[in-house]
């Protein structure tokens, strides 16, 4: 395996090698793109290594009263670590701390499970289920925002130009109430699994028990991993007892269109998502 | 931005078992093969070459990491400890004892990437009030693998060095 490497280490110094480059790609925990060499040894290509970049928009986690801010490389390990993540999104919370094993969690980063973009993206799918938005940064230093919902585009294919990087996410913190929140991983073993269905889940109620706000995201379903906003606006503004639970997993089910592969049969991933879908509010 | 100093050779300064060392290396050279082949401590382990076992098992800053998944370079400035670091060489480490007092070792081959496995995370629950369960200590070691001893000695030494009782 044969590359070159080129190590930025400020933003200005990042953004002149993404200008200057020609065929490049971005290394961050190094976890996905190593194995895609080891197995495809790339030929005239550069990684722009961003392990050494020294810039806090990149790398921290911040707060304000109305969002959270991530930069795409904190790790899944400092994710987990996170008590105001654990409190406000279990769903993050759990979705990272199900990501591969402790070695791998210590590595791997938030932008890299989004710019990989697997259909089965723990932590982007959570991502999904909680409205976060993307922030890319281009080589003329602008900040483009995205939606999670409209960054991928296909199976390992997102929005991001040439010219471009995601620098961080946002989720917004604009809502108070109740939370029920959480990620359902269905694998074939319990670690270092690929699932084989995945949804993630973020509902807040209001004090009247009103579901206000609605996120879910399913992966390992489609080609992206995908919002299921009929499903969403389904239960919103309703009471637990007003919602059709049959109805409300049916909806989520227009959303899947899964494969067949050496994980699972489509049938199968479309009766697990219902039946996840289902039991998603349990005995609430 | 760091100098090329040779096409396709970068010069790296890093700690390694406490050392201070200064080598030039392959820009695409990986951590494991850096260890193993270059400087010649075989103690850590090529397994699966894919981050699914853990036998190569290393603590960078005193957290574990897959050295077969670790781009060489990006040990610049940093503390790698390998399995030949974990002991002064004479007295072995806790974790090392707790494995053989419970008989946590049959092969051999996983061991060292258990050990250090389990020394990061002593470290890790050592920094903070939290005492893990049994299970957060299994969750923890959910990435290496084992093909002989069915796990349960090893998260008992795990759960003895970590808790500190027998």
């Amino acid at each position: 395996m044969n590359f070159d490497i080129t190590t930025p280490t400020t933003k200005t110094e990042l953004l002149k090698a993404i200008k200057s480059t020609k065929n490049f790609r971005f290394g961050a925990g190094y976890t996905d793109l190593l194995m895609e060499f080891k197995k495809n040894p790339p030929k005239d290509l550069t990684v722009i290594n961003l392990a050494q970049l020294n810039d806090k928009h990149f790398s921290s986690i911040t707060k304000t009263k109305t969002q959270i801010r991530i930069g795409a490389m904190v790790t899944a390990s400092e994710i987990i670590s996170d008590k105001f993540i654990h409190d406000k999104f279990p769903v993050l919370h759990h979705a990272a701390n199900n990501l591969a094993s402790t070695q791998i969690r210590n590595v791997a980063t938030i932008g890299g499970n989004l710019c990989t973009a697997s259909p089965s993206g723990d932590v982007a799918c959570a991502l999904m289920a909680l409205n976060a938005t993307c922030e890319i940064l281009s080589t003329t230093n602008k900040i483009r925002k995205v939606n999670t919902k409209d960054f991928f585009i296909g199976v390992r294919k997102t929005v991001l130009k040439k010219n471009e990087i995601l620098q961080s996410i946002t989720i917004p913190l604009n809502q108070k109430g109740k939370i029920h929140s959480g990620f359902i991983k269905i694998g074939t073993r319990l670690s270092m699994e690929c699932s084989v269905i995945s949804l993630a889940y973020h509902f807040i109620f209001d004090n009247k028990q009103k579901i206000i706000s609605a996120g879910i995201g399913i992966g390992s379903s489609a080609p992206t991993i995908r919002f299921t906003q009929t499903a969403c606006d389904y239960v919103n503004g309703k009471k637990l007892a007003e919602i059709d639970r049959d109805k409300f997993a049916k909806e989520i089910l227009t959303y899947a269109s899964p494969i067949s592969d050496i994980r699972g049969s489509a049938w199968y991933r479309k009766e697990v998502l219902y039946n996840i879908s289902k039991n998603i509010f349990g005995k609430l | 931005m760091k100098k090329k100093v040779d096409t396709n050779k970068i010069e790296i300064s890093f700690s390694l078992n406490g050392e201070k060392k200064t080598m030039l290396i392959k820009s695409s050279m990986i951590l494991l093969d850096l260890i193993r082949d270059e400087i010649g401590l075989t103690g850590t382990k090529t397994g699966c070459n894919e981050g699914e076992c853990g036998a190569c098992t290393v603590l960078i800053n005193d957290v574990a990491v897959n050295s077969c998944l670790f781009p060489a370079i990006n040990i610049q400035g940093k503390n790698v400890t390998t399995i030949e670091g974990i002991s002064d060489g004479v007295k072995l480490d806790p974790v090392q004892e707790a494995l053989i007092e419970k008989g946590g070792v049959q092969c051999g081959f996983c061991t060292s990437g258990m050990v250090m496995t389990i020394k990061g995370m002593q470290t890790k629950f050592k920094k903070g009030k939290h005492k893990p369960t049994t299970e957060e200590i299994k969750k923890g070691l959910e990435g290496n693998l084992c093909r002989c001893t069915g796990y349960v000695k090893i998260v008992e030494a795990a759960e003895k060095v970590i808790h500190g009782h027998s």
